[in-house]
């Protein structure tokens, strides 16, 4: 332990830290300061900038130990800041006037979306309005050209950066550039802000990491180390004597139901057993202990023997029979769903064209990368926080996409009814359909039933990256015929979608990608056969749009 | 478990190099923290005892100039060298290369000696002070005093992350001379839009022009990554020396044997071999280039 001594927002810490914590963590958890947010944790993402000693850095990978004596800016702290330097501010009325004119502007020109980036886009910017109030738009992305955002796509930033500049010289806060409604309504047709922007550019908007709840637990996830493999024991004896673990979870501790799934209860909560590893994803035990480190140090200590089994990671080769079969217990083996379109005589199609063409094409898997990895803070009923409350029922903070498919599936796999299950959307920085599956709200949930104390699962970028479901891969072979005119006269197409291990939403998107081969034109006749595939891959979902940019493409 | 347990803030070169020798191989200096912090988090580097701080060492943050030449602290950051009136004067490939490392928060705590020590061939940084045929200052402490060696920049690289400075050991500041009439440098790199640190490819020209102009009387050309080390374009820059006009044809045959001595490779993140074949071509024509319009305006 080393002592820090250091200025956080004007007010002077004296704190005792490990020597190998960092800045972000000592603001986050020691602080409570949870306003500078983590998005990747390897200085990247620049969603973890402070000021310290009037220069932005990645809170994330700086020593805390570096801010031995300084003075560090955060989030929290730049209104009050700017209204100390600028007493006249904040007396005119206006409902925004507390806040620095950066905040004012992002939430008037509506550069917060989900809310993620935005701390650490306040933070930069305002170390470029620290030396200029004339920035130009070159100024503005070199100065932004590491600090990311997932939402926004930027314009409404740079808009922001600029307005606010203007404001700080002449006072005005210029408005954004809309086009004119043709008639307006009170709410429709207005530049509203968003109901919790002002939460947002403050800092004070709550993401599942956010709460911190007295007495926590942490949990780490073991996940498998194969494709495809039997469990055939778990020892965990090693782990769970190590100090501060307070239980390691497997299957066997599944009071209700051990699969869940939003369209087939195919997804286990952990492998073993009865249900092999289908993934590098998928968990096997959990850990859950005093500190996120304990937890993660003890994975390590968890011997787990498998029967390691062949993989089939490719969707045309899942559906050879030779095949490993994934899920035994479904009639038609590999396949998911085989979807169908027909239309017309095929045949006449063809022999009518004047032109055919036929071509193959690969589509990549894809990552949502939203910016704030999963979290899911889990609290036992009865439970009574000083700074949260009394909770009547096991309550899951999450930031869910669709929190009712959580409470089912939570219900199902303790064994509770739905109402004795609370969900609790928190705030949440970005899903894009990377959000709506089971991340750790199981867990979370058992863990804190055995424990008995509130259990935090935070997942880093890596974890999350390796275990949560993607946009397929697709293999798509189409052959169109064509009139001399441009008229289409036939479309077959043979589409192979890359599923994953566990049905997730894949057969809805398949779905889309099949009912839109065709892309928006009329034709004489259809013929497109898709294949949702099971493999040892990551399982696949939507990406914002249900899918559609892969059929796009060949278009 | 913790990626070390101590950390030392040391105010003095002797008083860091004395905590490094009693430490051994447990202990590791640190400096801004971007290249090491996220070397030991992804294992490359193994868990240590202790960390050293190069950066509260008062004396390793000045740029000055001194008896001919501009010194450099080891500690001074990207920001700092990207804005300084001095480097930009006397280095400006320098000025060119610290600016387009990482991003601002990056450029604001990442070093010009962390850089350096971190020996990696396509490091921007390095490969700008190494055109400016830049000297790196070793301080060795053998128990009791600091002695502070100059030495040719390239001497300190091993190989591919690898420097060979002992436990002892430490960069402390690097020095170039200052500019003569006629002479300038200029940095450019080519890099992927996101996602990798390191260019795919970066090159340094530093030019002195003779005869108004007309030829090349000196030239330091450096590129990387182009070799286990940071890499000297020699044959390319005789080439140019030995010419007695400056003229497209000697640049296109520069150019040429800087491609023909370039040890490239195919790396999987960044680019193939024959990509960086091409544009050894394109990068040294753009450098060279700029220098030369940058040197004539002596004229
Ligand atoms: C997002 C991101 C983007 C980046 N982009 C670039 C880029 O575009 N170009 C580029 O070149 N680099 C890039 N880097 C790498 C890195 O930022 C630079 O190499 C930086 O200069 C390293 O300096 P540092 O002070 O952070 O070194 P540290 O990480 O502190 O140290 C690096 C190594 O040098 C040793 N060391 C440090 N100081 C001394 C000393 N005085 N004496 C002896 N040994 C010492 C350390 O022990 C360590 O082995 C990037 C890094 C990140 C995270
Ligand atoms: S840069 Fe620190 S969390 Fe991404
Ligand atoms: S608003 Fe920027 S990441 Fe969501």
């Amino acid at each position: 332990m080393a002592a820090l001594t250091l200025t956080v927002n004007g007010v002077s810490h004296t704190l005792e830290i490990p020597a190998n914590r960092f800045l972000a963590e000592v603001l986050r958890y020691d602080l409570g300061l949870t306003g500078t947010k983590l998005g990747c944790n390897e200085a990247e993402c620049g969603a973890c900038t402070v000021i310290v000693n009037g220069r932005s850095i990645d809170s994330c990978i700086f020593p805390a130990l570096k801010a031995q004596g300084a003075d560090v800016l955060t989030i929290e702290g730049v209104a009050q800041q700017w209204v100390q330097e600028h007493p006249a501010a904040g007396t005119n009325g206006d409902e925004l006037a507390h806040l620095h004119p950066l905040q004012q502007a992002f939430v008037c020109h509506g550069a917060t979306q989900c809310g993620y980036c935005t701390p650490g886009f306040i933070m930069q910017s305002k170390t470029l309005l620290d030396r200029t109030l004339e920035p130009t738009d070159d100024e503005i992305k070199h100065c932004l050209k590491d600090t990311y955002c997932r939402c926004t796509g930027y314009t409404a930033i740079v808009s922001s950066v600029k307005a606010a500049a203007e404001k700080m010289r002449t006072g005005v806060l210029p408005l954004p550039d809309l086009p004119d409604a043709i008639a307006p309504l009170e709410q429709i047709g207005q530049a509203l802000p968003r109901p919790d922007a002002v939460d947002k550019v403050t800092g004070h908007a709550r993401y599942a990491d956010d709460y911190l709840f007295q007495d926590m637990l942490h949990g780490a996830t073991l996940r498998s180390a194969h494709p495809h493999a039997r469990i055939l024991k778990i020892d965990a004896s090693a782990a769970l004597a190590l100090p501060g673990v307070h239980a390691v979870l497997t299957y066997a501790d599944v009071p209700g139901e051990l699969r869940h799934g939003l369209v087939e209860y195919d997804w286990p909560a952990f492998a073993g057993g009865a249900y092999p590893a289908r993934y590098v994803g998928d968990p096997i035990a959990l850990v859950v202990a005093d500190t996120p480190e304990q937890a993660h140090d003890a994975l390590a200590h968890i011997q787990v023997a498998y029967e390691v089994l062949p993989a089939v990671t490719d969707p045309v080769a899942a559906r050879s029979p030779e095949a490993p079969v994934l899920h035994p217990d479904r009639p038609t083996g590999n396949l998911l769903k085989h979807i169908k379109v027909r239309h017309g005589d095929i045949d006449k199609g063809f022999a009518d064209a004047d032109v055919i063409i036929e071509r193959t094409y690969r589509t990549p898997r894809t990552e949502h990368a939203f910016l704030e990895p999963e979290c899911s803070v889990a609290v036992p009923a009865g439970w009574d926080d000083p700074q949260y409350g009394q909770h009547d029922k096991l309550t899951i903070y999450v930031g869910s996409q669709i929190p009712y498919a959580d409470r089912h599936q939570v219900a199902r796999c303790l064994g509770l009814p739905e109402d004795a299950v609370r969900i609790k959307g928190t705030v949440m920085g970005g899903g894009f359909g990377g959000k709506e599956d089971i991340a750790g709200q199981v867990h979370a949930a058992l863990a804190a039933t055995v424990t008995g104390r509130p259990v935090k699962i935070l997942y880093d970028r890596a974890e999350s990256l390796r275990f949560h479901p993607k946009r397929h891969a697709t293999l798509i072979r189409i052959k169109t015929g064509a009139k001399r005119d441009g008229r289409l006269t036939a479309v077959q197409a043979e589409l192979y979608g890359d599923s994953g291990a566990y049905a997730s939403l894949g057969e809805k998107v398949m779905t889309r990608a099949t009912t839109h081969a065709t892309g928006p034109y009329v034709m004489d006749s259809a013929q497109i056969d898709c294949y949702a595939m099971y493999t040892n891959n990551a399982p696949l979902r939507r990406v914002s749009r249900f899918w559609r940019h892969a059929v796009g493409v060949c278009r | 478990m913790p990626l070390w347990k101590e950390y030392f803030t040391p105010t003095t070169v002797a008083e860091a190099l004395a905590i490094r020798s009693r430490y051994g191989h447990d202990a590791l200096f640190v400096a801004g923290g971007t290249d090491l912090v996220l070397d030991m988090q992804h294992g490359n580097h193994a868990p240590v005892m202790a960390l050293v701080d190069v950066t509260t060492i008062g004396a390793l943050h000045q740029i000055v100039e001194a008896e001919d030449h501009v010194v450099i602290g080891a500690a001074v950051t990207h920001a700092e060298i990207e804005s300084n009136p001095l480097v930009r004067e006397h280095g400006t490939a320098l000025t060119e290369s610290c600016g387009v490392v990482g991003g601002p928060q990056v450029r604001n705590v990442g070093t010009i000696g962390g850089n350096v020590a971190h020996a990696l061939p396509a490091a921007d940084g390095t490969i700008g002070l190494l055109a400016l045929n830049a000297e790196v200052q070793v301080s060795t402490f053998d128990g009791n005093l600091v002695n502070a060696v100059w030495q040719p920049l390239l001497s300190i690289f091993a190989g591919p992350g690898k420097n060979n400075l002992g436990d002892n050991q430490m960069v402390t500041a690097f020095r170039f001379h200052t500019r003569h009439l006629g002479q300038a440098s200029a940095f450019d790199r080519i890099m992927r839009p996101q996602g990798v640190a390191l260019p795919i490819l970066g090159a340094a020209a530093n030019l002195t022009l003779g005869d108004g102009g007309l030829r090349v009387a000196a030239a330091t050309l450096a590129i990387g990554p182009a070799g286990p080390i940071p890499f000297r374009a020699t044959a390319a820059e005789q080439i140019l020396q030995d010419a007695v006009a400056l003229d497209d044809a000697l640049i296109e045959r520069a150019v040429l044997a800087a491609q023909e001595q370039a040890e490239l490779r195919t790396s999987k993140h960044r680019a193939s071999k024959e990509y960086r074949h091409e544009m050894v071509a394109v990068l040294l024509q753009r450098v060279l280039s700029r220098s030369i319009e940058r040197a004539r305006r002596d004229f």
